[in-house]
């Protein structure tokens, strides 16, 4: 079963060779009680210690295909499911430092069944999360 | 029970965040078993895995729990995501073609009702029109599949309102036994939601603080209805609703002679397991309820 908080204790970790990072990645649980084609997923706004990330700028892996944003609103044959969390990936040279990150997160969901002024949702979460490597 | 009652289920949707963090498929029937009840309702997107191409191991195993806590298949949720791309509306065609894949997932799951939760194209969450041609060329599996289609009459949309009139002349003008109305108990809340977590007055939807639709409509469209979601927010140990008026709402089913499901469906705080207390209060409270009409 998932953790409870929407960023997993597992799966954050660095991108890229040793020496060579090239950004961080972690894995994120749905923040909604049903799954989604990954369209309605509108990119995920990150921010660790202070420094922003923007959903422009972020990748996602789902079901296996990492997608930028322009592709993910167009991705209607991947579905985004409940028990599946993505992994969301952040381009930062160097990537993170070795210890504990604050790490937030503002997930951008569109509900066709919600009025299209109030969309996309925006679903906010801080944790610490801790990077080995 | 009384034949002549109430049925009484749960819909998953009140264990939400519970499920797939601390609750599985089967907890959750156990704890609707052990209420007494006998239905349980799911969604599809949100239940099973793989949706909407299950294993058929899964499916078995579906069944196989249905047996072992003696549940049977009420309502199954599903979508019609008129905006799934930002770049063009769906068609009536592929809407269709959705809510006919969900029929036969729910027929194959054992369920006769789905409901199709239907993008909106106003503030007062009008549906997208392409749901009428894309009920109607569905209603033919519907009807293979023994399925009754029935979107819900949910706050803010009361029961005297243009969208739940359109479903009804729907009824009427087609004829079909394939299509009702799935009534979400939420239209029946008179007192206020506690704010959010950071929400201000300016950011409050008036429809939180109750549409407070008098629970004598149901009346109206009573013959209509297929199936009841019970949504509520909040039971006290006293076991007194703080939102929902249960005390007028059951005397007027039972007047109506409604005999249908009521399943739970609890929508307050998400703190790990709460909800399983919750729809127990609830249970209790109608259960009460309704044995005084006796």
């Amino acid at each position: 079963m998932l953790e409870r908080s929407l960023v997993q204790t597992r799966g954050f970790r660095n991108a890229g060779p040793e020496g060579g990072r090239s950004g961080f990645e972690f894995l994120l649980r749905l923040p909604n009680y049903r799954g989604m084609r990954a369209s309605l997923a509108d990119g995920v706004d990150v921010t660790v210690d202070g420094e922003s990330f923007p959903h422009t700028g972020n990748t996602m892996v789902i079901q296996g295909r990492e997608l930028s944003l322009e592709r993910l609103r167009e991705a209607v044959d991947l579905r985004w499911t409940v028990d599946e969390p993505a992994i969301v990936r952040v381009a930062k040279p160097g990537g993170l430092s070795i210890g504990v990150h604050r790490i937030t997160v503002g997930v951008r969901l569109r509900q066709p069944y919600f009025p299209i002024q109030h969309q996309p949702s925006i679903v906010n979460e801080t944790r610490e999360a801790t990077i080995i490597l | 029970m009384s034949t002549q009652g109430f049925r009484y289920g749960v819909s998953l949707y009140s264990y939400t965040d519970d499920y797939g963090t601390v609750l599985t498929l089967e907890d959750c029937m156990a704890q609707i078993a052990d209420l007494g009840a006998t239905g349980i309702e799911i969604l599809g997107e949100a239940h099973v895995p793989g949706y909407p191409d299950p294993t058929t191991a899964w499916i078995d195993q579906w069944h196989t729990l249905l047996e072992r806590y003696r549940l049977e298949p009420t309502s199954y949720g599903s979508w019609i995501d008129t905006r799934l791309r930002l770049s063009r509306n769906m068609t009536a065609v592929e809407a269709a073609d959705d809510l006919v894949r969900d029929i036969r997932l729910a027929a194959r799951l054992g369920f006769r009702l789905v409901r199709p939760k239907i993008g909106v194209v106003s503030m007062d969450l009008k549906p997208d029109p392409i749901w009428e041609e894309a009920v109607e060329r569905a209603l033919g599996e519907a009807e293979k599949c023994n399925v009754v289609i029935c979107p819900e009459i949910h706050a803010p949309t009361p029961i005297r309102h243009p969208i739940t009139e359109d479903y009804v002349r729907f009824i009427e003008r087609t004829g079909t036994k394939h299509f009702g109305l799935l009534i979400d108990t939420g239209i029946f809340q008179d007192r206020p939601l506690p704010y959010f977590p950071g929400e201000t007055e300016d950011m409050r939807t008036t429809f939180l603080n109750g549409i407070k639709v008098d629970p004598a409509d149901f009346l109206l469209v009573a013959r209509h209805v297929v199936f009841i979601q019970a949504k509520f927010h909040h039971i006290d140990n006293q076991l007194v609703d703080h939102h929902i008026p249960w005390e007028k709402i059951v005397p007027m089913l039972r007047q109506a002679g409604y005999t249908g499901y009521l399943s739970s469906e609890y929508e307050g705080a998400r703190d790990p397991w709460v909800s399983l207390e919750q729809v127990r209060r609830q249970h209790a409270l109608i259960r009460k309820l309704e044995r005084s009409l006796a």
